[in-house]
């Protein structure tokens, strides 16, 4: 017991967010408050919506190569921006801009010395979702650039819940997730995960396609 | 003597009835199919002064919201409150029934 607690909270403790999860910001006047860690991908982000269609934000953010011979860490300032939504009878969609502007900190491992170096990096992208009561799709292009240097991101996102659910009960979800960032990775990662959904908290967690764990969660106050 | 007797019994009930009905805003909106996004509505509606209870139903599309005594509400409030929360409001009007029948009525339906 004293195991499966420590590691709950060791993996929120160095929790990291990919805006990935369902939409990237909460409704008007309402904080998120994001994570998305694994052992090579971790953010944290935070952002306050000032309108219906638009937040602010932090995020921090740790990446770090499949051989381990690179690692990045990025703080920046994030805007948020709802382009576009289709509220349907029974269905969601929604297009977003996601961006922002950071101080990157970087470390190239070498045979003989190692390069450090510190820039500055731009991470405009898009993501759309559509969603369902029983199902959930989300596509996401992000670019993470500076100057000779591309971490471009890209996930995909499916799924479908297992039941419906009341709303004030949780609903459990299996999702399907692929994702790559450029120049850190050359496979692409694939994530199935058990999401859980509450009108108050969101949580999934897996073990991706290299047997390594995948921890996720939203709360919005 | 007998007929006032009756019409005063009548009217005192009628009047009962009338003052124990509630009154409840039930609005019908698109989009709300997760229940962590919908929270919104259910949070700005619960701020307003009026509100008694509030209720929302995912499967039929429905957010009900009961009034204190007394008290009103526009259906105007109710359209821009969840406009704002991100949603579109197709139907909207007002009930009698509490927030408690309304939520029992659609889950004998079995409409979660």
């Amino acid at each position: 017991m004293f195991n499966y607690l420590k590691f709950w909270l060791l993996g929120c403790a160095i929790l990291s967010a990919q805006p990935v999860l369902a939409g990237p910001m909460g409704f008007n006047e309402s904080y998120m408050v994001m994570g998305d860690f694994n052992n090579n991908w971790r953010e944290s982000f935070i952002n306050y919506a000032i309108t219906p269609r638009d937040a602010f934000g932090v995020s921090a953010t740790y990446m770090r190569s499949d051989d381990r011979s690179k690692t990045r860490t990025l703080e920046e300032l994030t805007y948020t921006r709802l382009l576009h939504r289709w509220n349907m009878p029974h269905a969601q969609a929604n297009l977003w801009f996601m961006g922002g502007v950071g101080a990157l900190q970087g470390e190239n491992k070498g045979l003989n010395r190692d390069h450090d170096f510190d820039k500055v990096m731009i991470t405009p992208g898009v993501q759309f979702d559509y969603e369902t009561t029983r199902v959930y799709f989300m596509a996401t292009h992000r670019l993470y650039r500076t100057s000779n240097l591309n971490h471009d991101y890209s996930a995909i996102r499916a799924g479908f819940s297992f039941y419906e659910t009341g709303y004030d009960q949780t609903q459990p979800w299996f999702i399907l997730e692929t994702r790559n960032m450029n120049g850190l990775s050359d496979k692409v990662e694939i994530t199935p995960m058990l999401r859980f959904i509450n009108k108050n908290f969101f949580v999934e967690g897996g073990v991706n396609n290299f047997y390594e764990p995948r921890f996720n969660f939203m709360y919005i106050f | 003597m007998k007929k006032l007797l009756t019409i005063s019994v009548l009217s005192l009930a009628l009047f009962s009835q009338f003052a124990l009905a509630a009154q409840t805003v039930k609005a019908t909106v698109n989009g709300m199919v997760c229940a962590f996004c919908a929270q919104g509505i259910e949070k700005k509606m619960r701020a307003l002064s009026q509100t008694q209870d509030v209720y929302v139903n995912l499967k039929q599309r429905i957010v009900a919201v009961e009034l204190k005594d007394g008290q009103n509400l526009s259906f105007d409030t109710v359209k821009d409150l969840i406009k704002d929360a991100g949603y579109d409001v197709t139907g909207i009007e007002m009930s009698e029934h509490p927030v408690a029948h309304i939520k029992a009525d659609m889950e004998a339906k079995g409409a979660k």
